[in-house]
């Protein structure tokens, strides 16, 4: 009987935990449409944020996808060139690796550097007393430290994700040429072809969500750490855990979108 | 009080400076949040106001590498950033302890008189010769 209890506490604490993220999100969402949460301060506090996210990280992001990139895309094209499904290959590129592999490979770059940076600023706010300033000074916490952060996570994936796709469909111009001597010119057009609309609009709206629970998910997170510095790296752990959960969530959502 | 509860401006160090903000931006943060100062406005009225006290080197730098004293008057400049501030300074001994007397707390008021209403001091009765005439 134990084992039961303990299974269904952990089922309701899962489902009201899950609850109280998406009531959150729809609290956030809704301060994002009002004019006044766009002060000085909050925008200042963005403008650091997406300098922060998406401009100090450019160098090493560029390294990682020009390799990453290329390694993706050498593999997909030497594998479709021996099982003989040269035809499909713009299929593949813009259907797996653009609209599918960008993005994932992104939010798993954004998540581990700034994901885990957020949740552990707010951890270490929360134990200082920091949050009690903004109290005292009447100014709001959601306004003030959670929509920069969220609405710079949204831009920075969708930004850096296109940046990502960008570098694959340029690696693939030499690869294509190496791998199946390909001109430009046909290249170019191989991919136009297989570009879909609906898929390209579908990947942007995941980035777009992406960006939005990572982001969130580690504030909440971390705004849930005591007064005790000992509650810093639960906090921590508790919200990458629950961000890499979100990621898959998110993955599977998209894809059964996509497939009805 | 009730009525001016949102006039109170606290200086306490259970009232924290924001760490991971430059000190311009925390005692800055006020106008801009309350009052929508543009930002290039907000630095330039905080550096003024830090002239005045003779610390503007330290608007660039972070609340860990403050010393108590400049930690004290960067409170004191953000508790007067409220609108007709009502300043109330908690313990001013426990954010400075080595100081012998309130001389240059009284001073640094001074310097910044015209940026508040009111300001009060509380402290431990034991405390009372610290203050001297006040």
């Amino acid at each position: 009987m134990n084992v039961l209890e303990n299974i269904g506490r952990l089922g309701v604490k899962t489902v009201k935990s899950f609850l109280d993220t998406i009531s959150f999100a729809f609290k956030v969402i809704c301060r994002m449409f009002q004019y006044r949460s766009y002060n000085s301060a909050m925008r200042m506090v963005l403008i650091n944020q997406i300098y922060f996210t998406s401009v100090q990280i450019l160098p090493v992001f560029l390294i990682v996808s020009i390799v990453l990139g290329s390694l993706l895309i050498g593999i997909a094209f030497q594998l479709l060139k021996q099982l003989g499904l040269t035809d499909y290959f713009g299929n593949v590129l813009m259907g797996l690796i653009v609209t599918e592999l960008s993005p994932f490979f992104t939010v798993l770059f954004i998540t581990l550097r700034s994901a885990s940076a957020i949740n552990t600023e707010m951890a270490v706010m929360k134990v200082n007393g920091e949050m009690k300033t903004l109290e005292t000074f009447r100014i709001d916490v959601i306004n003030y430290l959670l929509l920069p952060r969220i609405i710079n996570g949204v831009i920075s994936l969708v930004l850096l994700s296109s940046l990502f796709s960008i570098v694959l469909m340029v690696s693939g111009i030499l690869f294509s040429w190496l791998i199946f001597g390909m001109s430009t010119d046909v290249y170019i057009n191989i991919l136009l072809n297989s570009a879909k609309f609906f898929d390209m609009v579908i990947a942007l709206i995941k980035c777009a969500v992406f960006g939005f629970f990572i982001t969130l998910i580690p504030i909440r997170f971390g705004l849930r750490a005591s007064r005790e510095f000992t509650s810093i790296p639960i906090a921590v752990s508790g919200g990458m855990v629950n961000v890499f959960t979100a990621i898959i969530i998110i993955e599977v959502l998209s894809f059964l979108i996509k497939l009805f | 009080m009730a009525k001016n509860y949102h006039r109170a401006a606290p200086v306490s160090l259970d009232v924290p400076l924001i760490s991971n903000q430059e000190i311009w931006m925390n005692i800055a943060l006020i106008k801009q949040y309350h009052e929508n100062m543009p930002r290039i406005q907000a630095e330039k009225f905080v550096l003024n106001a830090l002239q005045r006290l003779d610390l503007a080197h330290i608007a660039y730098k972070r609340n860990p590498a403050l010393t108590d004293e400049e930690r004290f008057v960067v409170l004191l400049l953000r508790a007067a950033m409220v609108k007709d501030a009502l300043i109330i300074i908690d313990r001013p001994f426990k954010i400075i302890p080595h100081l012998k007397n309130s001389n240059s707390i009284l001073q640094a008021l001074k310097k910044i008189d015209d940026f508040y209403t009111t300001c009060h001091i509380y402290d431990y009765k034991w405390m009372e010769e610290k203050y001297g005439a006040l």
